[in-house]
């Protein structure tokens, strides 16, 4: 027998489901997936980190400052992660390293999300010869290994930290035309927008109203997972010395210093990978979770 | 499929000519002028024109690039302004070096994520599949440069089983494949897992279970044959991220190939050799990429039937 409570019970509990935003929805997925928690996490408290950093570290001083006296000394209650072979604290530096990668990894995704976005909706909303020119250009892109094309990138434009950043985002820019194109191509056939059309709307606001929001979530997911490679490829330019310029803390020009003195002095080496590591792949966490949240078909 | 080979090969010209292009642009800005700093600061404005003539620099971007494409068409691309010698010969002389490295780096990356994504798949949500992705997930992450110089600490500096660089013989290329290959595993454990979880659950599998084939065939014979395509078509497209990620792996053990080249090239700013091995890679990579697009055409009999017609 239905009593009059649970009869409204039920009725709350259907309109509480129909309440729930694509938001709640996308939030109650990534709660129960604990990796993506674990990565969402630990992407904060690297960005905190980096936020905080220069109130700790006075960057002439404890992150440039040479203190020769204490050169490459092992770990210690003093030097948490030692000290570097002009006697920098490596435990400080890792922390303000921070600023680099993140800094580095996310501007050089923003350059490749605006050059990608546009010229990947504008490729498939307007078709025909432009359409085929630049996807043929984008396949020229995707044939030169990405680290080569930034190695080339960066010794055409000098070495500097804003070079770097424009190197890793012009070579991570084509991935995301591909995606954003493919995403046009598949609503722009559907009657909303040709009644956007016949209403006379103009091109580029049919395209940022009511194309782009279709892939938005599609264009998240490449962006968080682009910008943990887009971390790995600024450390590997920096290793190979065509990154940020010394004295900076960056991760991979202390794996270069640290190269070295492998021999005897391995934590060196130890410190800034870790710190590498723990960063992307906290990314790398967050990222597949949105992806899984976003796009339940994908998930297993 | 002699069409469709025909077809592929003949859409790759615009391709390559737009790569060689691309690369000639960008270290055409990288280098300046570069006879200033060869002629010295004494040159007279006749010298330093008849040098540009000497080496080539005259003329426009565009009747430059012509020139360029004209010469490598013949197999020249010019000598390294640092040692003078012929850089097709030089890249020529690295090129099995690298070629090395990236067989045994697939096979590497093969040997590992077969094994474990098939593993993962057929025991899903099991221990084994979590410990699979965990490892795929950590394989990920690393930076290949850094797993380099963890194995040289550990393998070669305290255990002494391997030689930190140089080449010295089939050893010397055992850490510089696990490097390279660690990401390639990790990506490929992933696929092979996912592309395995689709195979297992059609109809098929189901009717040969029912016919009696044991479990192993039915895994072996059955879902991976099938699960394959997608798995070689991530190797195809990867095989570009093993020569990019060669270069690092070359520079971490001091491998002779053709990474350290344009690294050590790029320092001396010596274009010529910058130019010409970037332009060779790339057209290496293109290569590999139809000729994968051309074996799975060859395997699955779906694609090929498109073209037999």
């Amino acid at each position: 027998m239905t009593t009059y409570t649970q009869v409204q019970k039920q009725q709350r509990a259907t309109k509480r489901y129909k309440k729930r935003s694509s938001f709640e929805e996308i939030w109650r997925q990534l709660r129960r997936n604990k990796g993506a928690i674990l990565g969402m996490i630990l992407v904060a408290v690297i960005v905190i980190i980096a936020l905080i950093s220069p109130l700790i570290y006075d960057y002439q001083k404890d992150i440039a400052g040479q203190n020769i006296k204490q050169r490459l000394q092992k770990p210690s209650a003093e030097h948490w992660f030692g000290t570097d072979e002009l006697g920098r604290d490596i435990f400080a530096r890792v922390l303000y390293g921070a600023r680099y990668s993140l800094a580095v990894g996310v501007v050089a995704v923003l350059v490749a999300l605006v050059i990608g976005v546009t010229l990947g909706a504008s490729a498939g909303y307007i078709g025909g010869t432009f359409e085929n020119i630049v996807m043929r250009v984008t396949d020229i892109f995707l044939a030169i290994p990405s680290v080569l094309m930034a190695i080339a990138v960066v010794s055409a434009l000098g070495k500097s930290t804003l070079n770097l950043m424009l190197a890793v985002g012009l070579a991570s820019t084509a991935p995301f035309v591909r995606v954003v194109r493919a995403s046009v191509l598949v609503v722009k056939d559907e009657e909303y927008i040709e009644a956007a059309r016949a209403i006379g709307m103009r091109p580029w606001k049919i395209i940022l109203v009511h194309i782009l929001p279709n892939c938005v979530s599609q264009i998240i997911v490449q962006a968080t997972l682009r910008v943990a490679s887009a971390i790995i490829s600024a450390a590997q330019l920096s290793f190979l010395g065509l990154g940020v310029p010394a004295p900076a803390p960056e991760w991979g020009s202390m794996l270069s210093s640290g190269r070295q003195y492998i021999r005897d002095h391995s934590y060196m080496t130890l410190f800034p990978g870790l710190a590498i590591m723990v960063t992307v792949l906290s990314l790398n966490l967050f990222g597949d979770g949105l992806r899984d949240a976003l796009d339940p078909k994908l998930k297993r | 499929m002699y069409r469709y080979i025909l077809k592929r090969l003949l859409m790759l010209i615009p391709v390559l000519l737009g790569v060689a292009f691309l690369i000639f642009a960008i270290m055409d800005v990288a280098a300046g002028d570069p006879v200033y700093s060869i002629a010295g600061p004494d040159a007279t404005e006749e010298q330093l024109d008849a040098l540009r003539e000497e080496m080539g620099l005259k003329g426009t971007l565009l009747e430059r690039y012509v020139r360029y494409i004209g010469n490598l068409v013949r197999g020249d691309l010019g000598t390294s302004y640092v040692t003078k010698l012929d850089v097709m010969d030089v890249y020529m002389q690295r090129l099995p070096n690298t070629l090395k490295l990236a067989i045994l780096t697939m096979v590497v990356a093969v040997g590992m994520a077969i094994p474990l994504g098939v593993t993962a798949a057929v025991h899903q949500n099991s221990i084994r599949d979590t410990v699979s992705m965990v490892l795929a997930l950590l394989g990920l992450s690393m930076p290949n440069f850094w797993l380099g110089l963890l194995l040289i600490m550990f393998f070669s500096l305290k255990l002494g089983w391997f030689p930190t660089g140089g080449n010295q013989g089939f050893r010397s290329i055992v850490l510089p494949a696990i490097t390279v290959g660690a990401g390639l595993a990790a990506l490929m454990t992933r696929t092979t897992r996912s592309s395995m979880l689709d195979v297992i659950r059609q109809d098929y599998l189901r009717t040969a279970r029912a016919k009696g084939v044991s479990e192993k065939n039915v895994i072996q014979k059955h879902a991976l044959k099938n699960a394959l395509i997608p798995i070689i078509t991530v190797f195809g497209v990867q095989f570009s991220n093993v020569l990019g990620g060669s270069v690092l792996a070359e520079t971490v053990f001091a491998w002779p190939g053709v990474g350290r080249l344009v690294v050590d090239a790029i320092d001396q700013r010596d274009i010529p050799t910058v130019t010409g091995a970037l332009v060779l890679t790339t057209m290496l990579v293109t290569l590999v990429n139809l000729l994968v697009d051309i074996i799975y055409a060859y395997v699955d009999p779906r694609i090929k039937a498109q073209y037999t017609k």
